[in-house]
């Protein structure tokens, strides 16, 4: 075909201006692609912490504010003193000889050669169970669920005064033993054994993580000690990468009967949570759910996905305003400089073959007919940026994935996945997790062709301001140049 | 075939104004062979750029076949040239990055010839000016007489009534210019033509019906030569 035979000889007359004009186009939007991709990293990354940090398809989080602090005769303010009553099973206390003393209904024994194992919530005033169901009825509420987060602290002493007590924690969480599509085994996945029935809402059964089961040593089948209770391994679970799950399920009336709360807490723990997980019906009624809940629950904190997000900090938040500002700007500013060049580079050619077009003119080629020569010249420059860019973007996209450092992010927590402090804030109590999270970043289809669209948009600009040098030509005026 | 009444043509130069052609009044008979002399910048070149309507008069009429060139669109005016006239240049003007038959298919292009009637007829054209062997050949591969040739060929492949030369033997050599001048005067009297060719070479021009000489835009026409 006449066309693609002129098109095909005059690039390789210039081909070393095409190749300039192609590899400009492909810095520029390869540019773009890789910000494109680091930034779809970030977004997923971003989306893995809410995840691990919120628990996946779970909008918004209710938890119970923290208690007020008591005041000591001195007048200063200090959280209350961690002393459960007696009612609630032994106690640790030190007794007048200086040493640790495990009482128990009145009755002490030295704690040499004995553990000390409490299961106790997290500093937070606990919600009533009937809370859940309320909050599950609500308009826009796809679903709720229950928990009741637990610590297990078992302390043991030596049998002789030579060695130091040994510390062991892991963390418990009662949930419900139906199936819902929100809370901490929403996104688990059972490797052994099987899930919760409803026969097992208040048998001794445990579901244990399978990172802690491997580290512990435990299958299904094996027994596991909660607060002195032993209870059977019945599954071992997996939930998505990146999570920060809780060691142990069991079923939540167990952990109400189990767990031991502190007098400032009411000092029980049964027919109460102290995180509800709760699924909106969409997106857009997320807003109104929290609305609604906090309406209801005036003295509990509620929490929605996107309002802990703005609370991330960490590396990761860098990396997400760096893509979205930095990244975007230079990405922009690039192209239009790939735009101009590949611009003027089309114009000066156009200039330089103005006598070849003089004559055309005379052979009575329409100017339609010479733009669309000049146009599809370009776009086939733009074709080659596009491919070349493409693969720029990729090659990017491998070496941030390769180079990039694994990102933190940290954020507040409804959950508290070990005995740490809890930081008050506000009459706020919540606590503070941290989730490392590689940045992989990934290229859709959508990012491809948004980079063919500005190659060839660059390219055809660039055309057609050739092109209107084209049309203004003079045929006479033309050929004179060639004489 | 032409009728021309008082055609001037002006060209702005700075603040003043530069009269390439003054009034010239000129018929040209269909078939005619007219040979335009004249120094350099003299008006020549300007007449035939009426001619072919590649350019506009300032003042005065140009009639082809009765249609005035002036009055055509911009449009018409290309479509006229691509049906009626074909050009020869000086530099011979041919595309440099397509062959010698490439070159003879483009003045077919505007006349959506198609691509099996293009490869059809530009083998004959070829073969007219005698370079049926080189149609494969680049510009750059061919001698200064066969780039003429092959211009020669592309103006005539379209079969116009009209050929316009523009000094086609200027960049040649003197036994190179016998030849392309007795080639066109072969075409002229074997297909018909009009031909109206520009030249500053009297012993070319004295080989055509009538000779004309432009002086400073003023067109004069000499005795018809006595060969005719």
């Amino acid at each position: 075909m006449f066309f693609i035979t002129y098109l095909r000889r005059e690039l390789r007359r210039r081909m070393r201006q095409a190749v300039f004009i192609a590899l400009g186009l492909a810095l520029g939007v390869g540019l773009v692609v890789t910000v494109a991709a680091a930034s779809a990293g970030v977004n997923k990354a971003e989306s893995g912490v809410l995840g691990a940090l919120y628990g996946v398809g779970t909008d918004i989080t209710v938890t119970g504010n923290a208690p007020p602090p008591h005041y000591s005769s001195s007048g200063s303010t200090q959280p209350a003193k961690a002393t459960p009553p007696s009612k609630n099973g032994p106690t640790l206390q030190i007794s007048p000889g200086g040493g640790a003393q495990i009482c128990d209904n009145g009755h002490c024994v030295n704690a040499a050669g004995h553990t000390y194992d409490r299961l106790v919530p997290p500093y937070q005033e606990p919600i009533s169970a009937s809370t859940v169901a309320a909050v599950a009825r609500l308009h826009d509420v796809a679903a709720a669920a229950g928990v009741l987060t637990l610590v297990d602290s078992a302390i043991t002493y030596p049998a002789n005064s030579a060695g130091s007590p040994q510390l062991a924690t892991f963390t418990v969480d009662g949930v419900g033993t139906e199936h819902t599509p929100v809370g901490p085994l929403a996104a688990a996945t059972i490797s052994s054994g099987h899930f919760f029935t409803a026969a097992d809402s208040h048998a001794g059964v445990a579901l244990v993580d399978s990172g802690y089961a491997a580290s512990n040593n435990l299958k299904t089948g094996s027994t596991i000690s909660i607060n002195q209770v032993r209870f059977t391994v019945i599954g071992i679970v997996t939930q998505p990468q990146d999570t920060s799950p809780p060691d142990v399920y069991i079923p939540l009336a167990r952990a109400q009967t189990l767990a031991t709360a502190t007098k400032n807490l009411g000092g029980s723990v049964a027919n109460t949570v102290n995180l509800i997980y709760v699924a909106a019906a969409s997106a857009a009624d997320i807003p109104v759910v929290q609305h609604e809940i906090s309406r209801r629950l005036p003295g509990d904190i509620v929490t929605a996905a996107g309002s802990l997000a703005s609370q991330v900090t960490g590396s990761l938040s860098s990396a997400a305003r760096l893509t979205s500002d930095l990244g975007k700007w230079v990405s922009v500013l690039v192209l239009i400089a790939a735009f101009a060049v590949a611009s003027l580079l089309t114009m000066a050619a156009v200039a330089r073959r103005a006598a070849e077009f003089g004559t055309l003119k005379a052979l009575g080629w329409p100017t339609c007919r010479i733009i669309a020569q000049v146009l599809g010249e370009s776009l086939a420059t733009g074709i080659a940026g596009a491919a070349a860019g493409i693969g720029l973007g990729f090659a990017g996209a491998a070496i941030i994935a390769a180079v990039a450092p694994r990102l933190s992010a940290t954020a507040p927590s409804s959950t508290i996945g070990s005995m740490q402090q809890v930081i008050q804030a506000g009459g706020t109590a919540l606590g503070n997790r941290t989730v490392v999270v590689p940045l992989s970043p990934s290229i859709t289809i959508g990012v491809i062709v948004l980079a063919v669209i500005l190659a060839i948009a660059g390219s055809l600009l660039a055309g057609a301001l050739g092109s209107w040098r084209i049309a203004r030509l003079r045929p006479a005026g033309a050929l004179t140049l060639v004489a | 075939m032409y009728k021309l009444t008082g055609v001037t043509k002006e060209y702005q130069k700075g603040r003043g104004v530069v009269g390439a052609l003054q009034g010239v009044d000129l018929t040209i008979a269909d078939g005619e062979w007219l040979a335009v002399q004249g120094r350099t910048g003299h008006g020549k070149s300007t007449l035939l750029n009426l001619l072919g309507g590649l350019d506009r008069a300032t003042g005065g009429t140009v009639e082809l076949d009765g249609t005035d060139l002036s009055a055509l669109r911009e449009t018409q005016l290309t479509r006229l040239r691509a049906q009626s006239i074909g050009f020869i240049f000086q530099t011979f003007n041919l595309i440099p990055t397509l062959s010698a038959a490439e070159n003879v298919e483009a003045a077919l292009i505007p006349l959506r010839v198609s691509q099996a009637g293009r490869k059809a007829r530009t083998p004959g054209a070829l073969e007219s000016v005698g370079l049926a062997d080189r149609a494969a050949h680049l510009p750059t591969e061919l001698s200064g007489g066969q780039q003429q040739r092959v211009a020669i060929a592309r103006a005539l492949v379209k079969e116009p009534k009209v050929l316009l030369a523009d000094e086609p033997t200027g960049n040649l050599d003197e036994d190179t210019r016998d030849d392309i001048i007795g080639l066109l005067e072969h075409l002229w009297r074997d297909r018909g033509l009009t031909l109206i060719l520009v030249t500053h070479d009297t012993s070319i021009a004295r080989r055509a019906q009538r000779t004309g000489v432009m002086t400073n835009g003023h067109l004069t026409i000499r005795q018809e030569s006595p060969n005719r």
